[in-house]
């Protein structure tokens, strides 16, 4: 019983330092930009925003504040918390913690679609809807090719995800070659590269229903994905419908990603590194796990999108610095790993 | 930058030099070296040209006062060339392959080849495989290079030797030095805080652009017409943000011609850049599409620097753009400029009331 | 009840169960006996749906008490988290186990000689003691089907008979259909009342223990002569026991 109580506790302080962890990543997040605010100006915004959000917006501090960091820093922690969750889950339902929402072809397809849109000239809304229908196609034809026999093994699904994704990574590239290197190419790579330089409230909005409907429907599901995460035969035995909710699974994660792809491109490591140190945090158990990287992802996406936006004058892609952070970090989580595994 | 005095008399001296070699080897050869310093050998004046650089397609249209030379171009100029002025002045660009080549510049050769081109102009600078499959088809390339006055003065001048045209670019090129001078004698002795500071947007709709200012041709001319770079701090062409534009809250803001749905409502209706001072004092202006966009160098240059002069130092210069792209439109592409085609380059119905503009309008 | 109407499974050309028959009610427990190869495994799955029928029927609860040999093991749960998964099907898809369902965790760890492994992570333990966690998980699931697939097979002989005790006194209520496969008559012997022998040449016999785990059955499904013996327990009472008589051990 003391075990329990005092594990109890632990995950109680975990959770208590990520959420003051993300919550001080947020704060700061608002307080730092390009053009200078004082903290306590800044500060004082953020409460008038709070307190009275209908409020007339004139002065440039408290446009720069509330217009231009609020949207892009709650952007940035929504899409944070959703890549990271949609690769906790993926993880899971996969039982290998080495895939992640690309594994599924569907930041891939979404780039296509926002790759197409670009060079057709296409901006707003319906670039976003672009950018979501090709991501949830491309599922769709994973869905479709690995079903084989009415079955769909795990492996296949896959195999299947890396051949879909290499298809449409190889029309990306065909669209970079003939986009016009003057506008559209440089737009293409811009975008695939990801960023949240061009955050606004309207494209938070846009992108907020899918990530929190897809977020709190995985988070729903949490009890579910401990049993997912068996083998398949044990996940039937105890009344599971292995295929169709690992589709559901699928579908929801579709939803995360390609709202966050639609907004701010593609960002990789994520998806992979968060739920990773999220396990090592609070263990396996995905009623601890999703909130966890949940937490984390938002904090870790806030934390790299305010260096990526005040490091220099320059907006440095997200991709750039999910990577270079990202990397290390995986490398030292994979080796720690399976250290731990060969010495129990 | 190499005095023009110096560039002046150094391609005299190579015009001298080819004359010689007209006389020394067979009969009309013409050989020079282009910038990458590679030796071009033609045997006789080019009559079939390909540009796959982009702006070069308008260039060699107004070196040769026709569109008869240009057999070949890159889709993206010839989309630049039908949008603009230079489609109703020359409909018969319309019938120009462009096919030639990927806008990335990667040449499709057989479809180069079948144009049967004697010169094909292609970037330097950015590595052998976009020029080997020119050589290796057995096709004269000439690279030119990107960048400065300087090196647009030096390939302009390479191509009209090219084009057999070599007295056309003295006109050309002394129209630039003219202006240039004329411009550099008022705005030299501006003291730092009486130049406006510019900022000019490369890329706004996806992500925003701007330069650093070496190297950068933009900058370069801001600067010339007596304005200072707003965005000088950037190394390179980057990405930037909102808030760094706020925090540069530049006097002036040049949007650019290149991004079709782009106009001044992009500053106005934003939030941010609706408060800086170029907002608010209504100095906000799209860059004018001519021949060719004003942005980047090209044989309209001196225009655009006029344009940049009236807007940026209004009380200094008061250039009569309006009767000055009359003439020299008819000396470029022997056009006579309607005063509707001027409103369309100009932009006047968008951006009529910005600041200083009512003096773009017609009299 | 659980079991097979008819069943038959081919893979491609091969058969390997043909129309076979049998059933198992609530308050009894049989054994599947047979060497490797026969369909043992096959008929397991069949029997929890894993395996879908070329021909025929199954019988069988909607939920399977399904206790796997080693269970997946790259995951890190506690033996309670492990447990309270057997709730999964009352709560549904979006359902989260309550207060109620862990205490039915809890008593279901107890019942299979898991509480101390409650708060344990299960990739951390033996294969035996995670067998006993499984198991817990199968019980917890409420189901009146309990099916064990090679219960014995990873044991050393102490925890032989630790698990068989533990299958009877699974047994003992009479309140379940229990089917556990194994390689060993005697554990038929001890835990089954029913037997299903894989008989070479695909006509499996099935019957109570005391007709089918006969020398001669056993002969002819192992092809391994067999003795029975009777043996005295410790408070007096005789166990029947079977021995393989192999060709070097004929002396004993």
């Amino acid at each position: 019983m003391t075990a329990r109580r005092s594990r109890i506790a632990r995950q109680t302080l975990v959770f208590a330092g990520l959420l003051a962890l993300f919550a001080a990543a947020f704060v700061v997040s608002l307080c730092v930009g390009r053009f200078s605010v004082p903290a306590g100006r800044a500060l004082e915004l953020i409460w008038l925003g709070i307190t009275d959000p209908t409020r007339e917006l004139g002065a440039i501090d408290e446009r720069i504040v509330l217009l231009v960091r609020a949207p892009r820093v709650v952007l940035a922690a929504l899409a944070g918390a959703g890549l990271a969750l949609s690769g906790a889950a993926l993880q899971g339902v996969f039982r290998n913690p080495l895939v992640s929402p690309d594994i599924l072809g569907i930041s891939q397809g979404a780039a296509f679609g926002g790759a197409l849109g670009i060079m057709l000239g296409i901006w707003g809304l319906p670039l976003i809807g672009m950018v979501f229908v090709s991501g949830l196609v491309a599922l769709i034809l994973v869905g479709m090719l690995s079903r084989v026999n009415g079955r769909t093994e795990t492996v296949t699904v896959i195999l299947c995800g890396l051949v879909v994704s290499s298809m449409f990574s190889a029309v990306v590239s065909l669209l970079q070659f003939v986009a016009d290197p003057n506008t559209s190419l440089p737009a293409i790579v811009y975008w695939l590269m990801g960023s949240f330089a061009t955050a606004t409230w309207e494209r938070t909005l846009i992108a907020a229903p899918g990530l929190i409907i897809g977020g709190v429907l995985l988070w729903m599901l949490r009890f579910r994905l401990n049993i997912l995460s068996l083998d398949e035969a044990e996940a039937q035995s105890l009344g599971a419908n292995t295929t169709r909710e690992r589709w559901l699974v699928f579908g929801l994660i579709a939803v995360i990603v390609g709202s966050q792809v639609a907004v701010s491109g593609i960002i990789g490591w994520i998806g992979i590194v968060i739920p990773h140190a999220a396990r090592l945090l609070v263990g396996h158990d995905h009623r601890a796990l999703l909130p966890a990287a949940v937490v984390l992802g938002a904090g870790f996406m806030v934390i790299i999108d305010t260096l990526a936006r005040t490091a220099t004058a320059a907006e440095i892609p997200l991709g750039v610095i999910t990577a270079l952070v990202g990397a290390p970090i995986f490398a030292v989580l994979l080796r720690n790993h399976y250290r731990e595994r060969h010495a129990s | 930058m190499v005095p023009l005095t110096r560039f002046i008399s150094r391609s005299l001296l190579a015009a001298a030099f080819s004359t010689l070699l007209v006389h020394g080897a067979g009969a009309d050869e013409i050989v020079f070296k282009d910038q990458e310093n590679r030796e071009v050998k033609l045997a006789k004046a080019a009559e079939r040209i390909v540009s796959i650089v982009i702006p070069m397609a308008s260039t060699v249209i107004a070196l040769d006062g026709s569109t008869r030379k240009l057999v070949g171009m890159n889709p993206t100029a010839k989309s630049a060339v039908m949008e603009g002025i230079l489609g109703k002045i020359f409909p018969e660009a319309r019938d120009i392959p462009s096919d030639v080549t990927a806008p990335n510049f990667v040449p499709n050769v057989e479809a180069l080849t079948a144009t049967n081109p004697d010169l094909v102009i292609q970037w330097g600078g950015r590595g052998n495989d976009i020029v080997a499959p020119i050589t290796n088809a057995g096709l004269n390339a000439m690279l030119i290079l990107y960048g400065t006055e300087e090196l647009t003065r030096e390939y302009m001048a390479i191509t009209a030797k090219a084009l057999g045209k070599p007295e056309r670019i003295a006109e050309l090129v002394e129209w630039r030095d003219k202006v240039q001078k004329d411009i550099e004698a008022k705005t030299k002795a501006i003291p730092e805080d009486k130049r406006p500071s510019v900022l000019y947007v490369g890329r706004a709709l996806s992500d925003i652009s701007a330069s650093g200012t070496k190297g950068n041709y933009n900058a370069w001319y801001i600067e010339l017409v007596g304005g200072k770079n707003a965005s000088s701090g950037l190394n390179g062409t980057v990405s930037i943000n909102k808030e760094q534009i706020a925090e540069w809250d530049p006097e002036v803001i040049f949007l650019n011609a290149f991004e079709a749905k782009l106009d001044v409502s992009w500053v106005y209706n934003d939030p941010i850049l609706s408060l800086t001072k170029a907002a608010k004092n209504k100095r906000v202006y799209k860059m004018p599409l001519g021949g060719y966009r004003w942005d980047p160098p090209n044989q309209e240059s001196p225009l655009s620097w006029m344009w940049s002069a009236n807007l940026i130092q209004p009380d200094l210069f008061k250039y009569d753009l309006r009767s000055e792209m009359k003439t020299y439109y008819k000396m470029l592409y022997n056009y006579e400029l309607t005063d509707a085609d001027i409103d369309g380059i100009l932009w006047v119905k968008e951006q009529g009331d910005a600041a200083n503009y009512a003096q773009f309008g017609e009299k | 009840m659980i079991g097979l109407d008819n069943a038959t499974v081919r893979f491609g050309t091969r058969t390997i169960i043909d129309g076979l028959s049998f059933s198992v009610p609530v308050g009894r427990t049989m054994a599947i006996l047979g060497p490797n190869g026969r369909g043992k495994t096959t008929t397991l799955k069949a029997m929890l749906g894993f395996q879908p029928l070329n021909a025929g029927r199954r019988i069988a609860p909607e939920i399977v008490g399904y206790v796997p040999q080693t269970g997946t093991g790259n995951q890190r749960y506690r033996g309670i988290d492990i447990a309270v998964m057997g709730r999964a099907a009352h709560l549904g898809l979006f359902g989260q186990p309550g207060s109620a369902d862990f205490e039915i965790a809890r008593s279901a760890l107890e019942r299979a000689g898991a509480a101390r492994f409650a708060d344990h992570y299960f990739d951390r333990l033996s294969g035996g003691e995670r067998q006993l966690v499984l198991l817990a998980r199968a019980l917890a699931t409420g189901s009146e089907a309990l099916v064990l697939d090679e219960p014995a097979a990873a044991l050393d002989l102490h925890n032989q008979e630790r698990l068989l005790n533990l299958l009877n006194a699974l047994r003992q209520p009479r309140d379940r259909a229990i089917v556990f496969t194994t390689h060993d008559p005697n554990h038929a012997l001890t835990a089954a009342d029913d037997a299903l022998l894989m008989m070479p040449g695909g006509q499996p016999l099935f019957g109570p223990v005391s007709e089918t785990i006969t020398p001669e059955h056993l002969e002819h499904l192992y092809g391994v002569p067999m003795r029975v013996v009777e043996l005295a327990g410790p408070s007096g009472e005789t166990h029947r026991a079977v021995l393989p008589a192999f060709a070097g051990t004929r002396a004993a």
